[in-house]
């Protein structure tokens, strides 16, 4: 029981990282992005090979952050500047994701078992005590998550940040501002990328190994994330959204690991998925719906 | 203070929807002026406030402020001397956001949107004192997201937004067209007290005659992409509402509301 | 409405957890996870089972079986990996290498023994060393292609061919590798490897037009994208008469000319082998080596050769393990 909660939180929130991205770019920015697919793995190629190089471990988070800016940056230039549509800009990067992915990495496979990470290092050995070490992975995560939300937080609050709220809400505003709004849209989407990609990276050292396909599919738990946790806390002041939305990454991974743990094949987990996801659409259509009428 | 020069605009060029707006379209308008235009559908009034904040490209011609050339500059440039409010009132504020957070970004235009708190605590008195000059409570509110006021409300406060901050040029495209009678007696109440007090140089583009007539010390009237009836000053106060319907009625439109 | 789906959400957890700790005495508990659908895959794990039952691990008897599958993807695979660790099992058998790797990097640290199988390159993947030895709680069989046996097979069969073509998905690091062997060894036989990459199954038709016109034969490896698109490589390579080379028994099955290869069904016997080494407690997986088969055996399929108009040699023919004289579809 405990190893499988164990599991579900560091699972989940290890993912919620990239899926306080994906909020930044859908629920803010109102932008369906999907060159996430490309930067999740991008994190992971490039923590994997500093890595291997020799790199601190922590510090290569800082790169894959940064290289993972760099892509969203891209897919909004080909938004703002070359005007393709939103979902098209996404595709494109993601698709040449893959090859730079590939080159980054040399192989689409690459262990780094026998590396230190920040989750396995000489530190943890010596200063940890031998109880605290299977909740090492999930401590380590938790502040991360913290850090990242803290920062975040502190972030939508800031001038800049209040900037990209507007950006979503309404950019003839941004552009009433005297802003250009694509600079803003750019903005927010390589900070959104650049999430992704630092999620990527932990989930490479965490695994111990880099695995080019372990980014497909990243843009659909993300959006579910987003979707389960807002509708499912939007009615509860105190809680704040991006806290909902971490909160619905860590129910995603308890509905999978739940579904797996039922034996349910794997093949089916996507049916699941969608099916929970309507669930809580409707649910709070419907909540939505009575508090109208009222 | 304004110039258009020769200004050309064709709609859907190249296709047989090809359709001429302007041609040879000149006006000036002087520092301090507030401008009323009324005109037909179609007549090319809004379409000429696009041109001047930008939004949309000219085919040729030319726009001056204070002798610049602003021709070609793109629209959040010209925004840094323009102040907007819009017709549909949703599009003046962030709907997601507080009063105070939207308060907060019109308080910061023409400075750089960094790092720094958003919100300065400091300022939070001043934007309550401007509240307040509305009546309308929304001092009480700050914290409030704009989505949940009135439509009323929420012109008034795209209206205080678009002025707080030094601008050149006021740009009201209908703003109360989408309101009540009553609220919009309000907020063209405000909206001249605003003019006034700031000196602002405004044109404002509205269907409501009685207004064009009453407010502003300038009218002209758009028919076809042209100007037929420009009068200002004592020649201006000289035309009664009669009159003025009467010419309205002469290129067909509806009186407003 | 909320509360209902709460009430679901909480029933759920609570049955999984009462299945978790559903424990029972004298049997020993394994959980196989397997990374993709897929014949030679399943051959591996169906021989897995016979090698735990020779030794006296019988299912559904003193043995139960969790499997799992994860469809090719890898988060799936973590995920069924911390669900086998939370089920408590005494021992996680990974066939194909992102499940050995998921299973070795999850359970460090937790005192679960993973045996893999079916992993070209163990020491490229990390999961041992150079010298064969392990790198942790961890070891099993490899299924390293007998690259320079099938090599010597097409030129006893093809005595004039220069040109061997290969096709291989870019993202599969096992592919690289074999592809990286055959780079090697190809001049030995006299013959020049043209490679052809490609990203996703849609780039297969074209990319096989274009290496038909280039090459004297293809040859396969057991690259996933591939092989799952043979039929219609053999299809555009048969309208040419260019013969295809399989790289086990079922690609020959279905249309390939020959092939040297491995049998899957012993390479999982042998790892179920060493399954039941560890699980009686006789040996660690960290003091094991890594295995492999290098009893190697020729497939042939008389019905393509006919077709082509070979004539396989004789004492290939006489040692083959199976011939096929029809082509399945």
């Amino acid at each position: 029981m405990l190893t499988i909660i164990l599991g579900i939180l560091e699972e989940g929130l290890l993912y919620s990282i990239m899926t306080l991205g994906v909020y930044i770019t859908y629920k803010i920015l109102d932008f369906p992005d999907l060159s996430v697919d490309g930067t999740f793995p991008l994190g992971g190629a490039v923590t994997v090979v500093l890595i291997s190089r020799g790199m601190n471990p922590l510090l290569t988070l800082l790169f894959a952050f940064f290289v993972g800016a760099m892509a969203g940056i891209i897919t909004g230039i080909i938004h703002v500047k070359f005007k393709v549509r939103d979902l098209l800009s996404g595709i494109i990067v993601m698709t040449g994701l893959y090859s730079v992915n590939l080159r980054i990495a040399g192989r689409s496979n690459i262990p780094i078992f026998s590396y230190e990470t920040i989750f396995e290092n000489k530190f943890i050995d010596k200063y940890i005590p031998e109880k605290l070490v299977p909740y090492i992975g999930l401590i380590i995560i938790i502040i991360i998550v913290l850090i990242v939300k803290a920062l975040l937080d502190r972030y939508l609050e800031t001038k800049s940040g209040y900037l990209l709220r507007a950006a979503g809400d309404n950019e003839v505003l941004v552009t009433s501002l005297a802003k250009d709004k694509g600079l803003v849209k750019i903005i927010g989407l390589a900070i959104a990328n650049a999430l992704v990609a630092l999620a990527g990276a932990i989930y490479s050292q965490k695994q111990g190994f880099f695995e080019i396909s372990n980014g497909t599919g990243t843009v659909v738990i993300g959006l579910a994330s987003v979707i389960i946790g807002t509708k499912a806390f939007q009615n509860i002041g105190f809680i704040k959204t991006t806290s909902a939305v971490i909160l619905g990454s860590i129910i995603y991974k308890a509905c999978v690991a739940i579904a797996i743990s039922l034996g349910l094949p794997a093949s089916d987990l996507r049916l699941i998925t969608s099916t929970l996801f309507l669930i809580i659409l409707i649910v709070s259509q419907d909540r939505m719906r009575r508090v109208k009428d009222a | 203070m304004l110039n258009l020069v020769d200004i050309h605009k064709y709609y859907n060029p190249g296709t047989v929807n090809e359709s001429c707006l302007f041609k040879d379209f000149n006006l000036s308008i002087d520092e301090g002026e507030f401008v009323s235009v009324v005109g037909s559908n179609g007549s090319g009034k809004t379409s000429m406030l696009n041109l001047i904040c930008g939004s949309i490209p000219l085919d040729s011609g030319k726009i001056l402020i204070n002798d610049i050339e602003i021709t070609d500059m793109p629209e959040h440039i010209r925004a840094k001397r323009i102040g907007r409010v819009y017709q549909n009132p949703a599009m003046g504020t962030c709907p997601n956001m507080t009063i105070l957070e939207n308060m907060a970004m019109a308080d910061n235009k023409n400075k750089p949107f960094h790092l720094g708190r958003g919100t300065n605590k400091k300022r939070i008195n001043f934007y309550k004192e401007t509240l307040s000059s509305l009546d309308l409570g929304l001092e009480n509110k700050l914290n409030v997201t704009v989505g949940s006021l009135s439509g009323g409300q929420r012109q008034a406060m795209a209206l205080l937004m678009s002025t707080m901050t030094p601008i050149e040029f006021l740009i009201l495209d209908e703003h109360t067209a989408a309101l009540d009678p009553k609220t919009a007696d309000l907020i063209m109440k405000l909206t001249d007290k605003i003019v006034k007090e700031k000196k602002v140089t405004t044109i404002m583009v509205t269907h409501n005659l009685r207004y064009a007539v009453k407010y502003g010390d300038r009218l002209i009237m758009m028919h076809n992409g042209e100007s037929i009836f420009d009068k200002s000053g004592e020649d201006k106060k000289a035309s009664s509402i009669d009159d003025i319907l009467k010419l309205f009625n002469e290129i067909s439109i509806e009186c407003g509301n | 409405m909320k509360k209902t789906i709460y009430l679901v959400l909480t029933s759920v957890l609570l049955m999984s957890v009462l299945i978790g700790c559903n424990k029972k005495e004298k049997i020993t508990t394994i959980g196989i996870a397997q990374f993709a659908d897929h014949g030679s895959l399943d051959n591996c794990r169906e021989g897995f089972i016979q090698g735990l039952k020779d030794n006296g691990y019988v299912e559904n008897d003193n043995l139960k079986i969790i499997y799992d599958n994860a469809q090719e993807d890898g988060v799936i695979g973590n995920q069924i990996i911390t669900n086998f660790i939370s089920k408590k099992v005494d021992l996680i058998a990974a066939i194909a290498t992102p499940m050995a790797q998921s299973a070795y990097g999850g359970t460090k640290n937790k005192n679960i023994p993973v045996v893999y199988t079916a992993v070209t390159d163990p020491v490229l993947a990390e999961l041992a060393n150079p010298d064969k030895t392990s790198v942790g709680n961890v070891t099993g069989t490899s299924d390293i292609l007998p690259v320079t046996e099938q090599l010597a097979m097409i030129r006893a069969i093809l005595p004039n061919a220069k040109k061997i073509g290969i096709m291989y998905t870019t993202s599969e690091s096992n592919s690289l590798s074999a592809i990286k062997e055959y780079r090697a060894a190809a001049a030995d036989y006299g013959f020049e490897i043209i490679e052809s990459g490609i990203a996703t199954a849609a780039d297969i038709p074209l990319a096989t037009d274009q290496i038909l016109e280039k090459v004297d034969c293809l040859n396969n490896l057991t690259d996933n994208t591939v092989v799952s698109s043979l039929s219609a490589i053999l299809n555009k390579a048969n309208k040419k008469s260019i013969p295809v080379f399989g790289s086990e028994v079922e690609q020959v099955k279905i249309g390939c000319l020959a092939s040297i290869g491995l049998d899957y069904f012993d390479l999982g016997k042998k790892t179920g082998a060493m399954a039941a080494l560890i699980l009686k407690g006789e040996k660690q997986a960290s003091e094991m080596e890594f295995e492999v088969i290098d009893e190697y055996s020729f497939y042939g399929n008389s019905k393509v050769a006919e077709d082509l108009g070979i004539i396989l040699p004789e004492d290939y023919v006489k040692s083959a393990k199976e011939m096929f004289n029809e082509v399945v579809q």
